[in-house]
């Protein structure tokens, strides 16, 4: 086990520095001129950070949404809470707002998680608890209408702005700069915090809410306590830079396979690879054909679903 | 009942409760666990004993009514504490899940924050699974997954276990083991057991037995005293007939007649 949290480690770093120095250009970093240590400092390592945090927000949240909710199916996308902030910010885009400068495209997507967020906590809750189930058909439910007023709003609307709503739909990491850091990493940080302090809880709801309360915990405040670090981590994702599938999905499961379902080393694990992965396909995505750069999402899916599909095979499993 | 009993685990007095806020489900219940008792709750499908073990587990909190755990009110304890000395089995536990046995009977220690003296190998040897600590929960039969189950209470430390319905869906065979195992447990480690379970026969082979009619009890005690004719026809809707052995073992026949709907559960019988 050891060897294997290990081993996770070295990825994620190695995937880190890899994005640094490596991409349409390679920079050696024993011999900085001054072009290239501008392209590494103000290009390149802002938005290697921005996929490190952006991809451990997406293994983690899915690892702690497929047990809260105790389905494998589940990934942060599944609450309608990116929906609702792709909704917030396509409309930000669209109405060129500018009022926060840099940061007001992400400032809306945050915006439009947290309210989503707290939406379908509001209609999950009843007696007292939030039910798994109703919270799961509150978020699909919520994120059919989201998408189809983002589609109405983006099948109206002038050129310029479709093309920049679309490309963050998709994940657009190419926008990112080190503005979007901070915030990104105190979200990401409290998100991940929760999931990792009350991994034994997790663990416990994961095989029923009496068994949960047998052990010592209290189901429904356990759970609303993660819903509330998933709802973080999942507008920390979309605000940094849009919406990225495969990750929150099934790296969670990957990891299973490797380290096995104990939350304690599953939720950790699944942020670090999250980010190692998110890191990669992005430096694949702008390095495959330059100076042309595809979303990020579509290489992370590329990439890991072959992989996930053999491990599959090979492993005869999927559950929690 | 807390008369009869030196030292009172669990007690519960005049305790009504209502899933709907309508007309109780339990009404008035009393019941108590002394220390060291192996207790079969006996009923019929939906007549409430699983409702009676959250109720004293804490899982359902009472409309009216008392539940005290070692003359203290149960809702006075913390969490942790009060599963360190209660530990509730539910009757489905979801076990898709690809936990491994170790990963399972380890979870018996989440109440604690110093490791108490018990290894998660020493309960499995306990429950005899020493040899299955890697295997996935999944892949272990429905015997040895309840055994998983209990080896995580014995870790856990618990004086009481409530089991709801340990014995459902397993074949007699692994019947017999877990009863023989839970009996076991509680004269060699004093650990209390109250198991809810339907099936009359095994109930026929308690020490005390407490037989449940919707929302109530219809008594308790010995099955020798508690176990006619007449009340199984109230408890469970149908005729039967008791047959004592000369070895003073007894099991029950079903007379009632195919063709002809029995009387529901509870409906007063004459005679």
């Amino acid at each position: 086990m050891k060897l294997k949290i290990f081993f996770v480690i070295v990825i994620f770093f190695f995937s880190f520095g890899l994005s640094l120095f490596w991409g349409p250009s390679v920079i050696n970093p024993f011999n900085l001129d001054e072009t290239s240590r501008e392209i590494l400092l103000s290009i390149r390592a802002p938005r290697s950070v921005v996929a490190l945090l952006m991809g451990m927000a997406l293994g983690a949240s899915g690892a702690v949404l497929q047990g809260i909710l105790r389905n494998p199916l589940a990934d942060p996308y599944v609450l309608g809470i990116s929906s609702g902030a792709s909704l917030a910010a396509a409309l930000g885009i669209l109405a060129g707002a500018s009022v926060f400068g840099a940061v007001t495209v992400p400032l809306f997507a945050f915006a439009g998680a947290i309210a989503t967020g707290a939406v379908v906590g509001m209609m999950g809750w009843n007696r007292g608890v939030i039910w798994p189930e109703r919270l799961l058909l509150a978020g699909v439910g919520l994120s059919f209408l989201f998408s189809a007023l983002l589609m109405l709003i983006m099948s109206i609307s002038a050129d310029e702005g479709l093309r920049r709503a679309i490309l963050w739909i998709f994940g657009d990491l190419s926008m990112s700069d080190w503005t979007r850091v901070p915030y990104g990493l105190v979200l990401v940080a409290g998100g991940l915090a929760i999931p990792i302090v009350r991994a034994r809880a997790l663990n416990a709801l994961v095989l029923g809410d009496e068994f949960a309360h047998s052990l010592g915990f209290s189901p429904g405040k356990e759970r609303l306590l993660l819903f509330v670090s998933v709802g973080f981590l999942t507008a920390a994702s979309v605000s940094l830079g849009g919406m990225i599938g495969f990750i929150g999905l099934l790296v969670p499961h990957i990891m299973r396979f490797m380290v096995g379902s104990d939350n304690r080393y599953l939720v950790p694990v699944s942020a670090l690879s999250g980010g190692a992965l998110l890191c990669f396909a992005d430096l694949i995505s702008k390095s495959i054909l330059p100076p042309m750069e595809l979303p990020a999402g579509i290489v992370t899916a590329i990439i890991g679903a072959p992989y996930f599909l053999f491990l599959l095979r090979r492993k005869n499993v999927l559950s929690l | 009942m807390s008369s009869a009993c030196k030292h009172a685990i669990l007690d519960m007095q005049g305790v009504s409760f209502s899933y709907t806020g309508a007309a109780p489900f339990v009404k008035d219940l009393g019941l108590t666990v002394c220390e060291g008792e192996f207790i079969g709750l006996l009923g019929a499908n939906g007549s409430g004993k699983s409702t009676i073990l959250k109720l004293g587990s804490g899982i359902l909190k009472p409309a009216a009514g008392s539940v005290s755990l070692w003359g203290k009110p149960l809702r006075a304890y913390a969490n942790k504490d009060r599963a360190k000395l209660i530990s509730y089995l539910p009757q489905t536990i979801d076990i898709s899940v690809p936990f491994t046995v170790a990963e399972v009977v380890g979870m018996g220690l989440y109440p604690y924050d110093v490791r108490p003296s018990m290894t998660v190998a020493e309960a499995l040897t306990l429950v005899g699974l020493e040899d299955k600590r890697n295997s996935y929960l999944s892949d272990l039969s429905g015997g040895e997954q309840r055994r998983v189950f209990i080896a995580m209470t014995l870790l856990q430390g618990a004086g009481l276990l409530l089991l709801d319905e340990p014995l459902a869906n397993l074949d007699i065979r692994y019947q017999v083991e877990i009863v023989r195992l839970l009996k076991q447990l509680n004269k060699e480690r004093s650990i209390s057991v109250v198991i809810a379970l339907h099936d009359i026969n095994i109930a026929l082979q308690f020490e005390k037995v407490v037989l449940i009619q919707p929302g109530s009890i219809l008594g308790v005690g010995t099955p020798e005293e508690i176990l006619t004719e007449e009340r199984i026809r109230h408890a469970f809707g149908v005729d039967v007939k008791i047959i004592r052995q000369p070895g003073g073992k007894a099991y029950i026949s079903y007379e009632s007649n195919f063709s002809r709907p029995d009387k529901e559960p509870g409906t007063p019988v004459a005679g």
